[in-house]
């Protein structure tokens, strides 16, 4: 029988949930309620007597200070109550937990048929409050009924008896593990099934399959295992490795480029190969810091003799699309255990975010699945819960706002780690499997969830897309798994470790496998959620916080009871081999019986066609703009825009202090309220080394052209790196690309081929300018078909595209982070300077965007002048000859200028006139002119002489001084622009989100 | 109270596991303040592989024991409470010290370690709930110390900034219990703004809402404290968001570079001191 206990604070209490709701309720929907009350529901699904449900009341659930609770349902009054609870096998953390301590306080266990499940309620007072006001705060606020389940009640509906009933989402499959083969008589029958089965087999491999199946040698082979035609165990495992997800088929793939400006075609026969992979290695060999690149889950640079850092980067797109919290808390949650499955395993240290949503007051006629406003809400929640409660900081991220995302959100995540160089007396960053090592799965089980999960971001959102692939990461047996693997790798118990993302087991075992030469995997000994999974199921299975660990027979023992210590699941579930094969059992029986090298050999290569049309050639042109007059309205309307006001309220959501390493916080100056450039951890605390990280997100240039999108982007994270004290001697790179569909098709995709060239340009820029600044690719990613189909007004529907999107990470390794220093203006009488030349670049910039303007002159980079700038600064900073330290980026010098003096609370004094440039600008275009390379920097007049020697071979200028006065001051050609006070200022820039908590 | 050895150094427990992560730093914080810190998994303590014994200062650290998922604190302080309550309330009577620092702290008083009134360590009459502003916070706070309190871990501290990062930091309790929690002293330390006036409840200087601004609490012996804030966050000067405004005044001679301490680890210097 179960059990269902209500508990809720007391009624003088004050509840935060319930009243963020009200909130919401009125500021979203302008739904005015008089209060909300939050009811928790724990429903027990053990039999339990008197005493022990009375111990589980009061001792765990009932806090006497704060709540009442029954296991009849609490008497609150309401107009209407939602009840919302998770849909059968969504996963329940919070019920987890529960079962974990009950079974502590009672000293009982749970069977598999038991349970335990948590729901809520809301208790909803407002008189004038209709069920259609309740369905919206239901629908728009409280649940997505994609994972949960909605119940409302009416006062009337509701009887006190019964309450909510007792609702058991349980998984029942009344299903038979089968093992199903596949008819491979023709490509068309193949296909068929590939369609039918979601299986997305790309139509070119298709006779690439059937061609090995039908071998005649490999069919005797099979036979003797009792195989004939493909299971669907194999076809499956197929598909997912064969998917874009996991291999990368675009950024492989075969491109005919042809430029329309030239007439020029060339064919790039691997985009990864020629503008990754080669600039990399040619980089590695310059830089020894290097240590491992290109073939990990992760990246690994030396941070000192004894230590490296590893760095990865991910997206979660379509998941979050779908559903914004379990997508997100997924996303970062998996991305953490990249570092964790790098070498022989590192510890996190720290991770990012970088969030790209519609419009956030979006209110025209598209309908998107979840509002940008709504999306972006469950984002930040998603990633706060999952970094925060992983113990790892997030000292830094960025959201950038455009109409593009609307069709598919974009969430990337980024991880930080760190290992010491030797584990065991062995390199910790590397490893391998050798034949008799025993494959062992760790931490959660496996689910349906999950599955198809990377076919299905490898497609387009439309409104059919199956949402079995949302789940919700779970930080807390993550974390338990962390803590364990590093003392067991430390114990030189761990040969080789890799997460279980996409792809599952079948590809963490199936790749660890290609090391050793081959594997026997026994699935049914993989500990499942619950019974009636079939066989091909239990291989694809994405159910997260899972990692396959490589351990020799004599150390499995140990590597059992550690794992049994740290209250985490282990098991053995096959044997590494040198048989040649990826071989499949369930209780005995053959069900995948695959050669090895069978996924290396034979697959075509994807192909596309990409042209470029110049910008010109588009019809793209420099607007006709007179001169504005009301410079301070200007100034004060760009710095409330979306993508340049303040976003405090994001920021204070995430730990970025835990492990006590902050050195740069990702909030400075007087008041701790302006993004600094840069942030710095001091990842190992007996060393005053640093480890300093940016990012940057510039895809309003992809308007123009990708190229100069992807330059200027790379550009501005080295820079913010150079602004806190980042050695431009060592910065690596994490490129991390979210593109719109490039395959051209006449109807559903007619400027793919412009995508395609997009593309192609963007690399192009990416490899030119890492070369130039020494920047080794340390790690990245791609991420395709960022594209949506959104209903409009009448039941049509739009596809939207995104910008051409690549972020860009960068680390460098600080010698002494008693060097570093912040943006904010900190003395007045500080000389201030310039560095860099501004230039009439103000294409795609945040000015033009202001009067709907593209414009064409868009930022181009020339990173050969540059480098040597960044190296006189770096310089300079060392020498502690500057007091603060800014890069100019989105907005221009009239917005950066503003942000130094709101951080410092200090007054300026700027002469535009002595602003280097190459040529006679307008004030209006020296103030919001995008120019890459450019630098804001203080100096203590008595340190003039000492800074400018730095810097005399490049072009700089003391534009002005830092006062006391608290007045934003610009004169240009002897007249006042701009007089305005900082603090009004401020608030201008706080002002757009400044009622968000 | 002076120890057996003067010259054995001060050993420190850090209790890790199940979420918990606040460890390294922890750890760290001790060994700076002169300690020898052993991070010790909650099981293994249970189990009795390491004992408490061994050890002066036992120290509940900071993270999301069992995900915070019902309450925060609540699930760490029935595993403990039922596996080794009896040890734990062995260890305080033999005049140890305990130090419970955010989700530490919300352990501590679901133990009923704290407040601890009349020798009483069973009994739940606080609580730290969830933050008025509805949400995780990650930002810095003055506070005050009372230095009437026999909290041994402030002994010569007036005020002090450290980290507060939670989502359940709000501290209530009946108006008695709050009373006499005040006049015995035992609030330790209590929010404040900059000037070091007191906060009166206004929000960021305050951050959760906590009534009278209470930050922390010390049982009436000053043996076992709580608070919110991190003291191991602040383990390095730079630590502080004020730090390179504060050396480039050093730099140019404005303020003397006394400034410029890691004060977090006066908590941990403070319970060293103690046995020596």
């Amino acid at each position: 029988m179960a059990h269902r206990l209500e508990t809720a604070f007391k009624p003088e209490l004050f509840d935060a949930e319930g009243s963020g709701i009200k909130n919401k309720a009125l500021s979203y929907f302008n739904i005015c309620t008089e209060s909300v009350r939050t009811v928790n529901i724990v429903t027990i699904d053990k039999d339990l007597g008197p005493d022990q449900l009375e111990a589980v009341r009061t001792e765990i659930f009932t806090n006497p200070v704060t709540r009442v609770s029954s296991f009849m349902p609490l008497d609150i009054s309401f107009d209407w109550c939602i009840w919302v609870g998770y849909r059968p096998g969504v996963k329940d953390n919070p019920g987890h937990t529960a079962i974990e301590a009950i079974e502590d306080v009672l000293g009982v266990s749970f069977s598999e048929d038991e349970g335990v499940y948590t729901s809520r309620r809301y208790c909803i007072k407002g008189a004038d409050l209709n069920r259609k006001d309740a369905e919206t705060i239901a629908g728009e606020l409280l649940a997505n009924d994609i994972i949960q389940q909605v119940k409302i009640f009416s006062a009337d509906d509701w009887d006190p008896k019964t309450g909510i009933g007792v609702i058991i989402p349980r998984v029942y499959l009344d299903h038979t593990p089968t093992v199903t083969t596949i008819p491979i008589e023709s490509d068309q029958a193949l296909k068929q099934v590939s369609d039918a089965r979601n299986l997305a087999l790309n139509p070119n491999d298709i006779p690439v399959i059937r061609k090995y199946f039908l071998d005649p040698e490999v069919r005797a082979k099979r036979k003797s295992v009792g195989l004939d035609e493909p299971t669907d165990v194999e076809l499956e495992y197929i598909s997912q490795a064969r998917s874009d997800h996991c291999n990368h088929n675009t950024f492989r793939g075969r491109f005919y480029y042809k430029d329309w400006t030239t007439g020029k075609s060339e064919t790039i026969d691997s985009l990864f190969k020629t503008f990754i992979e080669t600039p990399t290695l040619k980089l590695q060999e310059k830089k020894d810091w290097v240590v491992s690149v290109l073939w990990d889950n992760a990246g690994v640079g030396r941070f000192d003799e004894s230590h490296y850092y590893v760095i990865t980067g991910e997206t979660h797109n379509s998941p979050s699309n779908m559903e914004a919290y379990g997508g997100a808390i997924t996303g970062i949650v998996g991305v953490y255990r990249d570092p964790l499955g790098t070498g022989k395993g590192s510890r996190l240290i720290m991770g990012s975010y970088g969030f790209c949503v519609g419009d956030r007051d979006y209110n025209g006629e598209l309908k998107p699945r979840l509002h940008p406003r709504r999306l972006l809400d469950g984002i930040i929640e998603g990633v706060r819960d999952g970094g925060n409660k992983s113990g790892i900081p997030t000292p830094f991220g960025q959201v950038t706002f455009h109409p593009g995302y609307m069709g598919k959100c974009l969430v990337f995540v980024t991880a930080l780690g760190m290992m010491p160089s030797e584990v065991a007396g062995t390199p910790a960053e590397q490893k391998t499997t050798s034949p008799g090592d025993l494959v062992l799965m760790c931490g959660g089980r496996v689910g349906k969830d999950g599955i198809h999960g990377v076919t299905a971001s490898s497609e387009i959102f439309t409104e059919h897309t199956p949402a079995g692939h949302v789940q919700i990461g779970d930080p807390y047996t993550q974390k338990k798994m962390h803590d364990f693997l590093l003392e067991a790798r430390d114990r030189g118990l761990i040969q080789f470790v890799t997460d279980n993302g996409g792809g599952g087991l079948s590809s963490s075992v199936g790749e660890s496998a290609r090391l050793s030469g081959g594997c026997v995997v026994w699935l049914d000994r993989v500990p499942l959620k619950y019974a009636g999974l079939d066989q091909w199921e239990i291989w694809v299975s994405e159910s997260q916080e899972r990692m396959t660990v490589a351990v020799r027979p004599e150390d499995v023992d140990q590597f059992l009871a550690l794992s049994e210590k740290h209250a985490v699941e282990s098991t053995v579930i096959g044997k590494y081999t040198d048989s040649g094969n990826l071989h499949i059992t369930y209780q005995g029986d053959t069900c995948a019986y695959v050669s090895m090298d069978f996924l290396t050999r034979g697959f075509p290569k994807w192909e596309f066609e990409a042209e470029w049309m110049p910008p010109e050639m588009r019809g793209l042109y420099e607007p006709v703009l007179g001169e504005p007059t009301d410079y301070a309205g200007l100034l004060k309307d760009i710095l409330a825009r979306p993508n340049i006001c303040s976003r405090e309220w994001i920021i204070r959501q995430y730990d970025h202090e835990v492990q006590g390493s902050s050195v740069i916080k990702p909030l400075v100056g007087k008041d701790r309220d302006v993004n600094s450039d840069a942030c710095v951890i001091r990842p190992v605390l007996t060393s005053e080394r640093g480890l300093a990280f940016s990012q940057a997100l510039l895809p309003f240039y992809s308007a123009i052209d990708a190229f100069h999108m992807t330059a200027c982007t790379i550009d501005e994270a080295v820079r913010r790196l150079v602004a806190v004290g980042g050695d431009p001697d060592h910065i690596g790179g994490v490129d991390n690309f979210c593109w719109p569909n490039i395959q051209f098709d006449p109807k559903g995709n007619p400027d793919g081929k412009f995508k395609a060239a997009q593309l192609v340009r963007s690399c192009k820029a990416l490899s030119e300018t890492c070369l130039a600044y020494d920047v080794p690719l340390l790690s990245g990613k791609d991420s395709m078909y960022v594209d949506g189909h959104l209903p409009g007004g009448y039941g049509e529907t739009h596809k939207l595209s995104a910008l051409e999107t690549m972020q860009f990470s960068a680390t460098s390794v600080i010698e002494d982070i008693n060097c570093c220093v912040t943006m904010d203006l900190k003395f007045p009488g500080d000389l201030l300077y310039v560095i860099g030349e501004t230039k009439d670049e103000l294409g795609a910039s945040e000015y033009y965007d202001r009067f709907g303007y593209t414009g064409l002159n868009v930022p181009c980079l020339k990173p050969d002048h540059l480098l040597p700038v960044y190296k006189a600064v770096h310089k300079a900073v060392c020498r502690r000859f500057a007091s603060a330290v800014h890069g100019v980026y989105r907005g221009g010098l009239g917005v950066h200028l503003a942000l130094c003096a709101i951080a410092g609370n200090l007054g300026l004094n700027v002469d535009l006139d002595l602003i280097p440039v190459s040529r006679h600008l307008r004030p209006d275009h020296l103030l919001f002119s995008e120019s890459p390379g450019r630098f804001i920097v203080t100096v203590d007049p008595k340190d003039r002489t000492g800074f400018e020697a730095f810097l005399q071979d490049h072009p700089f200028a003391c534009i002005g001084k830092v006062t006391e006065d608290g007045v934003f001051g610009l004169r240009n050609d002897g007249r006042n622009l701009v007089s305005i006070s900082v603090e009004e200022l401020k608030s201008t820039w706080k002002r757009p989100f400044e009622n968000l908590v | 109270m002076a120890s057996d050895n003067t010259n054995c150094k001060v050993n420190a427990l850090v209790l890790t596991g199940y979420g918990l992560n606040c460890d390294v730093e922890t750890a760290h914080a001790c060994e700076l303040a002169g300690a020898r810190a052993v991070c010790v998994h909650i099981n293994d303590l249970i189990a009795g592989t390491v004992h408490l014994e061994d050890f002066r200062l036992m120290i509940f650290i900071g993270g999301f024991s069992w995900g915070d998922d019902h309450g925060a604190g609540v699930v760490q302080a029935v595993r403990m409470k039922k596996n080794a309550g009896d040890r734990i309330l062995r260890f305080i009577d033999k005049g140890n010290l305990v130090l419970g620092i955010c989700n530490g702290f919300q352990t501590l008083v679901n133990l009923g370690l704290l407040p601890g009134f009349e020798g009483n360590y069973q009994d739940r009459s606080v609580a730290l709930t969830h933050n008025d502003c509805g949400n995780f916070r990650d930002d810095w706070v003055n506070l005050q110390i009372n230095t009437a309190t026999p909290c041994i871990f402030t002994k010569g501290l007036e005020y002090i900034e450290l980290p507060v990062r939670h989502g359940e930091g709000k501290f209530i309790a009946d108006d008695s219990v709050i009373e006499r929690l005040m006049s015995q002293n035992q609030v330790v330390c209590r929010y404040a703004s900059s000037d070091g006036s007191s906060a009166k409840g206004r929000f960021p200087q305050n951050p959760n809402g906590s009534i009278n601004d209470i930050a922390g609490i010390c049982d009436p012996t000053g043996r076992i404290f709580g608070l919110m804030p991190h003291p191991e966050a602040f383990n390095h000067p730079s630590n502080h968001p004020d730090w390179p405004r504060l050396k480039h005044m050093t730099l140019r001679g404005l303020i003397s570079p006394d400034a410029f301490y890691a004060s977090g680890l006066r908590i941990f210097k403070n319970a060293v001191q103690y046995f020596q």
